[in-house]
This record gives C-alpha cells, structure tokens and sequence, in this order.
C-alpha cells in the first residue's frame, strides 16, 4: 500500500503541471480584464490601458504564466489583485467555511443517507420502503437555492432559532458556537447528496442481498441482523465508497449556490466572485487547490477500496 | 474536574454563547451589500458601492448639500480671481487624519496632483490646469488655462473624485488602487479591516472634527453615533430580504422593484428612495461601423422605440420609474425638454421610413448587452422586439459584464451596447460627454458646445447651454437613454436619523441604532 501511495503521489506532479497550464491559459483566454473591472464604466480604454500595463498584464500569456510558476514553486501563489492580500490567506478564509460546511455536509449525509438507505433494502417492498424512496426522490429533485430559502424563511425569519446567513470565523468572538451558521447551509448542501447515498445503499444492498454468500449466510442459521450488517452491509459500501469520491466533486459545484443563497465566505463563492472579477492570481491558486484536493480524495477513496475489500489489490 | 464534567461545560458554554450571540452586535451596524467593492481607493475607482463605504473614510475639499449644491467639507472657503482662471481655496484648520496627523494643505496639494493625473474624473479638470500650488499652510490655489465653471461640482462629487489623503501614503502611487493599510482619511470613520468574503468594517473616527452647520444632506454636521459599521457581501437578493427581516441586518441595499409593494407595507421593515435617480443608456458606435457618422438611421432607431414598456417588464411599480427624457431629473436644475420630443415615439412605421431614408438596407446590427444586470438584459430584449418590428436586423449578443467591457473598447465588434449611469450632480461628468468613453463621441458641434458649457460660470449660461448640448444628443443620438429608475434600499425600524430619502449614496453618520 505504502508502494502504491508513493507512486501515485509522484504521478500527480505531472498531472499538476499540465493542469497549472491549463488552468493558466483557459483563464487568460477569456475576454475581460481586471483593470476594466477595477476602473468600472466610466474608464476610458486609454485609462484601461494604462491600469493594464501598470500592472504588468500586458506582458505575453507565456511570461506571466512562467512567473506564476517560479513564484509558485516557492510556495507564493500571488495576490489578489482586488483584496491585495496573498492568495494562500484567501485560500486560507475561504477553507475554514468551506472544509466546515463539507464536514458537517458529510456528516449529514453519512448519518442520514446510510441508515436510511439500509433500513429501505431491508424493508424492501414495504411502506418504509415506499416512504424513503419518494423522500429520497423529492430531496433529489428540490432545487439547492429553493431549499434554502425555504430553511431561512421557516428556521431565521419565521422561528428565528437560526442566523439566516453569514459565517464568523470559529477564531472569532462566538467561538464555536459559530457552527450554527453552517447547520441550515449543510442541510440544504446535504438533502440531494443524501439522496443519491439513499438510493445508491439500498440499492447496492439489494444487489449484495442475491449474492450466494448471502444466501449461504443464512442458510447456516446466521441472526438476519448479523447477516445484514456483516454480510450485506459492509459488501454493499464498497460501491458507497466510490459514490463518496463523486459526492465530494459535487458539494464543491453545489456549494456554490449553497454559499450565495447562505452568503457564505466559501471557496466556491471566492472562485465564482474571481472569476466575474477576472482576478487571476485567486482563481489560478484555488482552482489549483482544488485539482489537488480532488487527487487526494480520489488516492483515499482507491485506498478505502483495499481497505473495504481485501480482494482488491492496490498495484 | 473529570471527564463528565468538563464535557458538561463546553456544552454549558455553547449553550450560553448561542443565547448571547445576538448581543454581540449591538453596536454594530450592519449593511447588506450586494456585493464586494473592487477597491475604496475614492481618487480611482467609481464603483458606487465603493463610495457608499468610503465616504465614510474620505471626505473631499467640498461636498453636496439636500439641494446637490457644493458647499465646503474640508474647505472653508474660497476666492475666484483673475475672470475664472485663478481659484484661492482656504482650508480648515484643525482636521486631523485618521494617522494622528494633521491636515495641511501639503496633503491637499499631493492629493490633488494624484487624482489630476491618475484620478477616474481628474482629467476633466486638470487638462485645464495650469498650475496648482500650496501657497499657505491652509491655502491652495489653482491656476487654470481657460475658466472651467463646473469645477467645484467635480470637486464635491466623491466618487472617482478628489478624496483627500495624507502625503505620506501618496508616494508613488499611480493609478494602481492603493492598498488597504494607506487607506486613511479624514472622515467620522476610519478604516478598520476588509475580511475578503467577509465584510468591510469601519470604526468610529475619535478625533473627528466635524464641519460646522447644521447637517444638510451630506454637508453640515457629522457625528458617528454608532461604533462600527460592518459592510457583509450578500449577493442573494432573498437571503439581504429575509436577513433583514431576521435581524441579522440592518440595512440592505439594491432591492428588486417586484418587492417594493410587499416590503413597502411591512411594517418591521423601512423602505428608503434613493433621491438621485439611475438611468440606462444604450451607446451607439460613432468610430466604427453602419451608425457611424449615420446620424439619420440612429434617429430612425431611436424613433422605433417605446421605453415605458423597457421601464415595466425591468422595474414594475410606477412609483420606481419616470419615462424622463432629461438626461437630469425633474425639480434638478438642470431638467430641461430640449430635444426630448423624440424621447419615446415608438413609431415601428416612421422608424421604417427614416431607416430607408437613411440608406439602411437589413445589414445586421451588432447589440451587446450583458446579464449581469437583469435590468440591461430586459431592457435589450424589449429593445430587439421593437426594433425588430419597425424593420431592424438585431444581432443581440448577450455577455458576461467583463467582456462586454473589453469588447467595447473595440470599436469593430459592436454598434450599440446597453449601460446605466449614475445621477450626477453637473452633466460634464456624463459619460456621454466624454470624448473617449466607448461610442467615442465627438462631433465639431459637440466640441463646441462643450467648450463653451465648461467656459462658463454663469449659472444661467450654462444651463442654456446645456439645454442646446441635450438638444444636439437627440439629434445626433450617440447615446439613447431610457428613463430615470429610483433604485431604493430597505433598514430596520430600529435605525434612527436615516435621511427619509438619500442623495445617492447612504450615509450612517448622524444615525443612531
């Protein structure tokens, strides 16, 4: 395993590398300019023009993407051209509401969406079954923004138990009572992820449930509980896992609503927000952490694959 | 203490700061923006959410009173020699910034000579300039080419205007915003931290030496009763509603006209006018392309279209729009009908026959509108319909604002594109006025006016000279505009001392929580 990890690591360099470029380029091809947006309407195109040249983004694509690179090789991912503050502490801000919110976003889940989905196999067929289901299907459905708001209107608004919006920083006064910002966000975040989890557990169950070992299991007069949860259960999360990889790449596009509707100060509404803003130094340093943390999730999910099922050999 | 124990007290302790949590703002004002400025650098950046921020911070040698008449904020007064050429500005002495030090007319010079050749609105007057020197510790004078008549309008306008700041954080700055830790001003509030995402704060100023008077619009008295002002990005305009209405906010900006019935009747919630109203302003191309120098199709253009049906679908309520042809409101000194006769005809087959007679032939004419403004896109859309009806070959082309801006400064990639435009106290700061903003207007006729209209410094002269200027926009229609749009804001009942209708921008200062 210790093998495997290394090598995959030292795979993501390259991979980094051609994603850097990508990331570099696609941004510079876009039409728009920071100064543009910094000057507003009434700037001049000469007024454009010398906001541009001051601030050294009239120089070739190829040599501010080669000073990007060597900055970034020693750990200096820029500054943002509107914040004027470095890049990393952006990354930093955006990352504590981010990584928070996808916590208690998979906490959501994992504690909804398994139970429920298991109890739905095993009542296969009932109106346990029939209830979940159409649950699953509604949360599915419901638009992330119309939930939300609906949540600020019932839970701030309306019984005024919970703050509609905002997330002071667990390091700020409030301490980490401020967590209660995120618990309407994380909601709304989790119902379709929760869903999709429901779903995908009763139906892998299902499918482990026909298996021969299975019915091996019971035919030895094994407790149908113990049957369930160490025959069924612990095979069907092997399919569970891999939707985890996906379903992390989803709350980071769905957070995006879910941070505008809340107004959180997330990553996914940094990068959107940049990216209005052409405020390149932000958008090229998250997009970069995000391909990251995207390879790191998916090197955990192949290693939770062994893990979870000794037949798989990590090679 | 045990483990049980300890347990125990971290949840009493939440428990606790969950009750509490909503007396941590009592002394906190907090503003619901719709978004983030893209920098409170005043001289530079005219983006009104910036200036609703820092006019808090930075005040101007002079600012505008209830009647948009520049009086004096940092100036005390002022001698006007020489026929118009020669302006003796005295200072208050006393004023202190934000650093400790004091204001001295080395500071205004340096600030001045910034804005003069890097400022966003510096240009208009400093292309006249001659010289502008310290001649005392409390005097400046100015010495100019020609007479310029609006020139304490453009000094009492703050944004992209003449902010005043210390000498210290003015070396070496060029266009480039400063940053954040040179912002220091004289205002009631000072500058405290901008948390990216998060909010924008200001803290009360202790040392603040108000102007003298009675407070007149943004003139008069300024007295910071509330400690902090906490400006918070929430670009959902249903989270800024029921924020509000939550109470976790206090003031929140930019609210659709389709609420302002509801919100209007509520009585947990203050709906605010703005007084100076937006307007939106379709450009046409005068570089490049069918409209150029084609005075007679952009006529048959402007003839084709209705705008009270543009005003309807983008705004709603009546009480939110006029169909004003003015480029200036009604009850401004500067409203006129000049040339407004061919303000709205939407005559789909008079528009035909003018296009013909103008040579016009169905070539596709290339609009570009961006949707980041709904109210531009809905706009565009009730344009293309009209048009489209007297005979128009519209080619809509619907981008982010980002490139609409960079594709505009091209003249061969467009004939018209849709903007808005703040209220302005003088119209020389119009953009249509300005030679160089994208449609590049600049006909002899206008050049002539224009000279004469800066000239002058007779109030009546001027505004009948601004009367032929507007005339010659409806005949040469470089630009179109659509009518004058009340944008308004929504506060806690809770806020006292808010003005019942703001000038442009709010303003905290002499409001009580």
């Amino acid at each position: 395993m210790l093998a495997f990890t290394i090598k995959r690591i030292l795979a993501t360099v390259p991979t980094l590398i051609a994603a850097s470029m990508l990331i570099f380029l696609f941004i510079h091809l876009i039409p728009g300019d920071p100064a543009a947006i910094l000057l507003g309407d009434t700037a001049t195109p000469e007024e454009i023009a010398v906001l541009t040249k001051q601030m050294g983004l009239d120089q070739p694509v190829y040599v501010q993407y080669l000073k990007w690179l060597t900055n970034l090789l020693q750990g200096d991912l820029g500054t943002s051209i509107f914040f004027q503050v470095p890049v990393l502490s952006v990354i930093a801000d955006g990352a504590e509401t981010s990584g928070f919110l996808a916590l208690m976003t998979m906490i959501w889940i994992i504690v909804l969406g398994i139970p429920i989905g298991a109890i739905a196999a095993t009542k296969h067929g009932t109106w346990i079954d029939q209830i979940t289901s159409g649950a699953a299907m509604f949360a599915a459905s419901v638009p992330t923004f119309w939930l939300g708001l609906y949540l600020i209107l019932i839970f701030a608004v309306g019984l005024g138990w919970l703050p509609s919006s905002g997330y002071p920083s667990i390091f700020e006064e409030g301490g980490l009572a401020n967590l209660r910002y995120l618990l309407l966000p994380s909601l709304t975040l989790a119902a379709p992820n929760a869903a999709l989890i429901i779903r995908l557990v009763r139906a892998s169950m299902l499918d482990v449930q026909r298996e021969d070992y299975v019915r091996t299991a019971r035919s030895k007069g094994l407790h149908p509980v113990r049957v369930a949860y160490k025959h069924v259960f612990r095979n069907a999360l092997i399919a569970v896992a891999a939707a985890f990889g996906f379903t992390f790449a989803a709350l980071v596009s769905e957070a995006v609503v879910t941070e505008t509707v809340f107004s959180l100060p997330g990553i996914g509404r940094t990068v959107v927000q940049s990216i209005l803003r052409r405020d390149y130094p932000v958008i090229q340093g998250v997009i970069l952490v995000i391909v990251v943390l995207y390879m790191v999730v998916n090197l955990l999910v192949d290693l939770a694959y062994s893990w979870l099922d000794p037949r798989v050999s990590l090679k | 203490m045990n483990f049980h124990t300890s347990w125990k007290s971290t949840l009493i302790a939440s428990a606790t700061a969950l009750c509490l949590s909503t007396s941590v703002f009592a002394e906190t004002l907090r503003y619901a923006t719709v978004g983030e400025p893209p920098s409170l650098d005043q001289q530079v950046i005219t983006s009104d959410l910036a200036t609703t921020i820092a006019h808090h911070m930075f005040e101007g040698l002079y600012t505008f009173d209830a009647s948009n008449s520049p009086v004096g904020l940092l100036a005390s007064g002022e001698r006007v020699e020489d026929g118009g050429k020669t302006i003796v500005i005295s200072l208050r002495e006393g004023v202190k910034f934000h650093n400790g030090e004091d204001m001295t007319s080395k500071d205004v010079l340096a600030s001045l000579k910034r804005w003069g050749e890097f400022g966003s609105r510096g240009s208009l007057i400093f292309s006249n300039v001659e010289s502008v020197d310290a001649t005392g510790e409390y005097e400046i004078t100015i010495k100019m080419k020609e007479p310029f008549g609006p020139w304490k309008n453009l000094m009492a306008f703050i944004n992209g205007g003449p902010a005043i700041y210390p000498a210290s954080v003015l070396e070496d700055a060029t266009k480039e915003p400063l940053s954040p830790d040179k912002y220091i001003g004289t205002g009631p509030y000072k500058f405290s931290e901008w948390k990216p995402n998060r909010h924008v704060e200001l803290k009360r100023f202790d040392d603040y030496k108000s102007a003298d008077g009675a407070a007149d619009g943004y003139a008069g008295k300024r007295e910071a009763t509330i400690d902090t002002l906490r400006f918070i990005p929430v670009p959902d305009v249903g989270t800024r509603v029921s924020g509000l209405k939550a109470g976790d906010y206090d003031y929140a900006e930019s609210i659709p006209g389709d609420l302002f019935d509801d919100l209007d009747a509520d009585a947990n919630v203050t709906t605010i006018l703005n007084g100076g109203p937006i307007f939106w302003l379709v450009f046409m191309n005068s570089k490049e392309g069918p409209l150029k120098e084609n005075f007679a199709l952009r006529r048959a253009m402007q003839a084709a279209i209705n705008k009270t049906p543009a005003l309807q679908v983008a705004i709603g309520p009546d009480k939110l729009w006029r169909a004003n042809g003015s480029f200036l409101p009604e009850g401004n000194v500067w409203h006129t009908k000049s040339g407004t006769d061919n303000f709205s005809k939407g005559d789909a087959a008079g528009a035909k026959k003018l296009a013909e007679e103008a040579g016009y032939k169905g070539d596709p004419i290339k609009v570009m509108v961006s949707t980041n403004y709904a109210f531009h896109y809905d706009t565009a859309v009730v344009y293309t319909k009209q048009l489209a009806k007297a005979g128009f070959n519209i080619d809509l082309q619907v981008y982010d604002w980002a490139t609409l801006i960079k594709k505009r400064a091209q003249p061969d990639q467009w004939d018209l594109f849709f903007t808005h435009h703040g209220f302005v106290p003088d119209p020389i700061l119009i953009s249509v006025m300005n030679d160089n903003y994208p449609g590049w207007w600049a006909t002899p006729e206008k050049a002539a006016l224009k000279a004469k209209f800066t000239a002058s410094s007779d109030p009546k002269e001027r505004k009948a000279i601004w009367n032929d200027i507007q005339a010659l926009i409806y005949d040469q229609v470089p630009t179109m505009k659509t009518g004058d749009v009340y944008t308004y804001n929504i506060a806690s009942p809770k806020l006292k001392g808010l003005s019942s209708s703001t000038l442009i921008w709010p303003h905290f200062w002499n409001v009580s929580k």
